[in-house]
């Protein structure tokens, strides 16, 4: 499923593929469209619907496009740029803390919530910036560390200015979006729903045109060798802190739309769990490959707000002692683990890998030929 | 927050149904509890097992839900706390059910990555609205999954009873307000612990008044309990007259507490009170503050996240991490202790195995809460949206009185406990063998903390 | 990786004018207490040093190989000897913590090489940020793992060492602080001196100045590797133990934020620099107490933090590293 036949005739399949590269962005969309529309009602249908009602998928997926769209923004720094951003998490805060300042009760302002989405981005983009502008000189590695610590401190810093922030309190009764005169409500989730598929498919389209930019190649000309990229003229500075930018923002639009979702922020919530969940859906759904990513991201987060759970709640209805004492819940990170380091040394470039990337990142897999293959090693 | 531990000493058993079920799980013992029957709230089930359930009870059965961090970090918080809520299950459910109908639970685990979260307690409580079946949800356990969680519950109508959350603003106004925008005058939300405000003060009386106290040094845990419990302290300890030498603030991460005691003990408090729970560092506080000269025999006053009342040797808890630090440690529990029901530990032992957890019997009371208002309610519901209402309308009555592992409970109009008790403790290490254990002080009774303005 | 006493002079005169100033500033108690810190830092901030000078690779599982040290310290202590409360026999005592301190290096020696062959090896020529990768995946393992072996609450460490206090310029300090710093120098002693007087310790140095010339020369470069990993886990694990005879307690996500702060000494004294990095643990522990000293505990997190980040802006070669072009 992860490659797509190249041999025979040009099929209908062919037409289609070339087709829809020609016209991407109207692709993209229609493809929002029909997930949009298809979703609700997949999960209408056994087993889906025996796992929990529709409203509550429906829910959850808002929930999930607020990772998809994590994730999506860490691709552009991680998958396109090849910066390693550890501390991502931080501008997920910030966009989170930006709507909760605009629009709650605690500080007695209430912007709306459509332009705070905009505010919510640009916010993040510039701190991002602040962030990226000394520390994008450092190599890849020292960056992960810069980051790494700039996502601890950005919560610790609305854990402790505690006057602004209320601390460890956290601000609560946050606003929720109106559209029109029309009021989200916590009991429908459509709304949310629909404004995140729409956020989605916008933010895809956009993406899928910075890559295939001057912009988006100078980014994977960085990746593959800095240097040579560096002689062929491209300024990688500015193209690194636009990556950075980017991805911080959009970070900010996810933490916006999440806050307005569950109308309350607190420091606890952007630890560097957060950080690394959302890598951890960038590498296992592909580096580099916007649609692969997205699909990581669903796939890992349906895995982990829904299929664990449902795991722990069948093993307990079997009343099997040793497996009812199991907390599949409790074991993710075990998993997460292992599937990174697994996807490392098997399928690098993810599975839904970008071709691109792929070859970059087997290209050196000869020269360790005395080593012999890490499988059974890895005892899995 | 509450201590199971407490209903070993208690002198009243209220369980009516321990007394008509007999079943295995039960003790002989609770047939004292027969006494109680004159409780204004009809207690459940009993002998009316092979009575037909009415309409509500669709399939037999409906649930109380769980929502606790399960997983983790937080297992020694939720777990314990979810068992007391299935050992009312049992008992009701050997009893017959209420009216007939049996009860089921149903758990959801707000810990993610072992860490509770406020977006998945969210999660969780739209999953709990959700299930039609669910007629009442007990927890959260923390106060800023509270906040997230409210909202939900109050624009569905689906009582939450917390048996843990202590921070004021979930509750009270102005900030409780906002949490109640969906129905303000139908609360969904009741707590059966004692605020911040009431537990942070009664430990500042103590230390000045009782063990005559002047100068104290407050370390807290940067949580939303230890933060709480510790403004609060502060305020009142500073009313009094006495002096507050130094406030800390060390995130669970710290490692080292020795630096903070050091530069604390340089300005010779009498007394130390450690604002936050065990688990998030506190016990490793009370170990390394008593190594620093200066502070070895001093009165160490935690809140009941420190006064977890759980003797030398279980796992855990602040007397086996602290050890021989644990000597001269006061604690403050938020309820009352003699009023409490002395079935619920063995039974709860008789079931799972071990010694009650800190909020188990404040979850049981939270369960015999909703199945007393289910019990109320079934006379009225027609079908489950209709129990789900009633259990929801008669759990926040202020009118209602009920009785419980805890003693006799009743919520005000924010859903806060309206006749708080705070039972003092303190450590004796000649007793569990040597590895020490609390043993009671005294208890003393507030008024409803929202009663005036 | 520049670990002969050649050279030396430099390092150690920065390392005595920095006491000097942290004494000054902190008062003998506090600086005990620094120390004391410190010397868990320096401990495991050499194993990043040490991995990173001859691979290349942020070892970001480091941080978790230092809290398994501290399980299996506690493991060996209980489950072995039986041990709970304070040994008062003082021959007993050294005895006991001489050979617990030897098995837990050993045995988390091997889990470095181990995690290294496993997870590392096989990515030495894929893109800098595999490793990295798999390097998160080893510590989630790691710490899931004990929680899993040991459940996630705090568990208790014997405390084997008595409580006991001497006195010295007005201060009463424990001699399980003494301890913990002298046995930290003796192992950083007795590491520069295999590292710079030994053969293993000469195709360390070749291996991290130019891996294939040292291959040329007949260095056995997986050995080397292997052996570095061995010797940064057991110093890791060492430090572990020695964590959790001073915190007396230990829990399983304790790995992650020391072993951030010791990277962040490591970066602090030059990477790659093993002098630097015990010296970067001291600071690093200098500028945490002196955050408490102020009264600002809540913040000594964002202090160290924002240390590494300026550092690692304005002098990415460290204090004590030599300007590495590229490297940074």
């Amino acid at each position: 499923m992860t490659t797509i036949s190249k041999s025979g005739a040009p099929s209908a399949w062919a037409r289609f593929r070339s087709m829809s590269r020609n016209h991407r962005s109207i692709t993209i969309l229609v493809g929002w469209a029909l997930i949009a529309g298809l979703l609700p009602q997949i999960v209408r249908i056994p087993p889906m619907s025996t796992f929990q009602p529709e409203s509550l998928w429906i829910d959850g997926f808002a929930d999930a496009g607020v990772f998809i769209l994590l994730a999506m923004g860490l691709n552009v720094v991680v998958g396109l740029a090849g910066l390693l951003d550890l501390g991502y998490a931080a501008f997920f805060a910030i966009g989170s803390y930006v709507y909760a300042f605009g629009a709650s009760p605690f500080t007695g302002v209430q912007i709306p919530f459509w332009p705070m989405l905009i505010v919510g981005a640009v916010i993040a983009a510039t701190l991002g910036l602040l962030l990226g502008a000394p520390t994008l000189r450092l190599r890849g590695d020292y960056l992960a560390i810069v980051t790494l610590g700039f996502g601890e401190i950005v919560p610790a810093v609305f854990l402790n200015a505690s006057d602004l922030t209320k601390g460890t309190n956290g601000i609560g009764g946050i606003y929720k979006p109106q559209l029109f005169g029309f009021n989200f409500t916590l009991e429908n989730p459509v709304p949310y729903y629909v404004t995140m598929v729409a956020i989605l498919a916008v933010t895809m389209v956009l993406l899928y045109r910075l890559q295939d930019s001057r912009l988006g190649r100078a980014w994977m000309a960085i990746r593959e060798d800095e240097l040579a990229a560096a002689s062929s003229g491209i300024n990688t500075i500015t193209t690194k802190l636009l990556a950075f930018a980017l991805g911080a923002s959009t970070a900010g639009l996810a933490g916006v739309f999440a806050t307005s979702k569950l109308t309350f922020v607190g420091p606890g919530q952007f630890g560097f769990q957060v950080s690394f969940t959302v890598l951890a859906m960038v590498v296992l759904g592909g580096m580099g490959n916007i649609w692969g990513v997205a699909t990581g991201a669903f796939v890992i987060y349906t895995i982990q707000a829904v299929l664990l759970k449902e795991l722990n709640q069948f093993f307990q209805a079997l009343h099997v002692p040793i497996l009812q004492s199991i907390d599949f819940v409790q074991y993710q990170y075990l998993l997460y683990g292992i599937a990174l380091v697994g996807m490392m040394l098997l399928r690098p470039e993810g599975l839904f890998p970008s071709s691109r990337r792929r070859e970059e990142l087997h290209v050196n897999s000869e020269d360790v030929g005395d080593i012999p293959p890490p499988t059974e090693a890895l005892g899995q | 927050m509450k201590y199971g531990k407490l209903g070993a000493l208690g002198a009243v058993a209220v369980l009516v149904l321990s007394a008509c079920s007999g079943s295995a799980t039960t003790p002989p013992a609770a047939s004292t509890g027969a006494g109680a029957s004159s409780a204004p709230v009809a207690t459940p089930g009993g002998s009316v097992g092979a009575v037909t359930p009415g309409a509500w009870c669709v399939g037999g059965t409906v649930k109380i839900g769980t929502e606790l961090p399960m997983s983790g970090g937080e297992t020694a918080n939720g777990v314990p706390t979810a068992n007391g809520v299935k050992l009312l299950i049992s008992q009701v459910n050997a009893a017959g059910g209420v009216l007939g109908c049996k009860l089921d639970i149903n758990v959801q685990d707000d810990a993610l990555n072992g860490v509770h979260d406020p977006q998945t307690g969210a999660k969780n409580m739209q999953t709990l609205v959700a299930d039609a079946s669910v007629i009442g949800v007990v927890g959260p356990f923390n106060s800023g999954v509270a906040k997230a969680e409210i909202p939900i519950s109050n624009g569905a109508g689906l009582l939450m009873c917390s048996p843990a959350n202590t921070n004021n603003g979930v509750t009270q106004p102005p900030e409780g307000d906002t949490y109640r925008t969906a129905h303000p005058d139908k609360i969904s939300y009741i707590r059966t612990a004692s605020p911040d405000s009431i537990q942070g003060p009664s430990a500042a009386d103590y230390l000045y008044k009782d063990l005559g106290k002047t100068s104290v040094y407050v370390i807290d845990d940067t949580e939303t309990f230890g933060v709480g419990v510790g403004d609060s302290f502060v305020a009142e300890f500073k009313k009094l007259g006495g002096t507050v030498v130094k406030r800390d603030s060390a995130p669970k991460s710290t490692t080292d507490y020795t630096p903070l005691f050091t530069a604390a003990a340089a300005l010779n408090p009498q007394g130390v009170y450690l604002a936050g729970t065990t688990p998030t560092g506190m016990g490793l506080a009370l170990k390394q503050g008593r190594t620093v000269a200066g502070l070895e025999t001093i009165p160490f006053v935690g809140p009941d996240g420190v006064a977890d009342l759980g003797p030398g040797g279980t796992q855990g808890a602040t007397i086996t991490i602290a050890g021989a630090a644990a000597a001269n440690v006061y604690g403050t529990v938020g309820s009352a202790h003699d009023l409490t029901d002395n079935t619920f530990v063995p039974a709860y032992t008789a079931m799972f195995g071990g010694a009650p957890g800190a909020y188990s019997s404040a979850a049981y009371a939270c369960a015999q809460i909703i199945v007393a208002s289910l019990t109320k309610a079934a006379a009225t519901a027609t079908d489950l949206a209709s129990a789900r209402e009633g259990v929801r309308a008669n759990a926040v009555n202020s009118a209602n009185t009920f009785t419980t592992a805890l003693g006799s409970l009743a919520f005000d109009k924010y859903g806060d406990n309206v006749h708080p008790f705070i039972s003092f403790y303190k450590t004796d290490m000649t007793l569990a063998g040597g590895k020490g254990d609390w043993t009671f002080v005294k208890q003393e009774s507030f008024t409803d903390p929202n009663a005036t303005p | 990786m520049r670990s002969d006493f050649r050279g030396i002079a430099r390092p150690l005169g920065i390392g005595a004018i920095a006491l000097v100033v942290e004494y000054l500033l902190l008062g003998t108690q506090q600086f005990a207490n620094a120390l004391t810190l410190g010397a868990i830092y320096a401990l495991i901030a050499l194993g990043y040093t040490m991995v990173y000078g001859i691979v290349e690779l942020i070892n970001f599982a480091h941080g978790d190989v230092f809290m398994v040290g501290s399980f299996l310290a506690m493991w060996i202590m209980t489950t072995i000897f039986g041990l709970t409360g304070p040994v008062t026999n003082l021959l007993n005592l050294v005895a006991l913590l001489a050979i617990v301190m030897l098995a837990t290096m050993i045995g988390m020696g091997f889990l470095g090489m181990f995690i290294e062959r496993v997870a590392y090896r096989p990515l030495r020529h894929a893109p800098r940020l595999a490793p990295l990768i798999t390097a998160i995946g080893v510590s989630f393992i790691l710490q899931n793992i004990i929680a899993s072996l040991f459940g996630p609450s705090p568990v208790n460490f014997p405390q084997i060492v008595p409580p006991d206090k001497f006195v010295i310029l007005g201060s009463r300090i424990a001699y399980l602080n003494l301890f913990i710093v002298i046995m930290a120098v003796v192992l950083m002693i007795v590491l520069q001196l295999f590292v710079g007087r030994t053969r293993l310790g000469r195709a360390m140095r070749s291996t991290a100045q130019d891996r294939e010339a040292a291959e040329l020369m007949g260095v056995d470069i997986n050995q080397t590797i292997a052996i570095t990993f061995f010797i940064a886990a057991a110093l890791a694990g060492a430090g572990g133990m020695v964590q959790g005879l001073y915190a007396g307690s230990i829990k399983f996500d304790l790995g992650f934020f020391v072993g951030l702060k010791a990277f962040t000494a490591a970066v602090l004294g030059g990477i790659g620099n093993t002098t630097g990095a015990a010296i970067g643990g001291f600071v690093i522990a200098f500028v945490e107490v002196y955050a408490t000293v102020l009264g600002y505990t809540q913040w000594s997190e964002v202090a160290v933090f924002t240390v590494l980040i300026l550092v690692l802006v304005f002098r990415p070669s460290g204090l004590l590293g030599q300007q590495l072009g590229e490297r940074a």
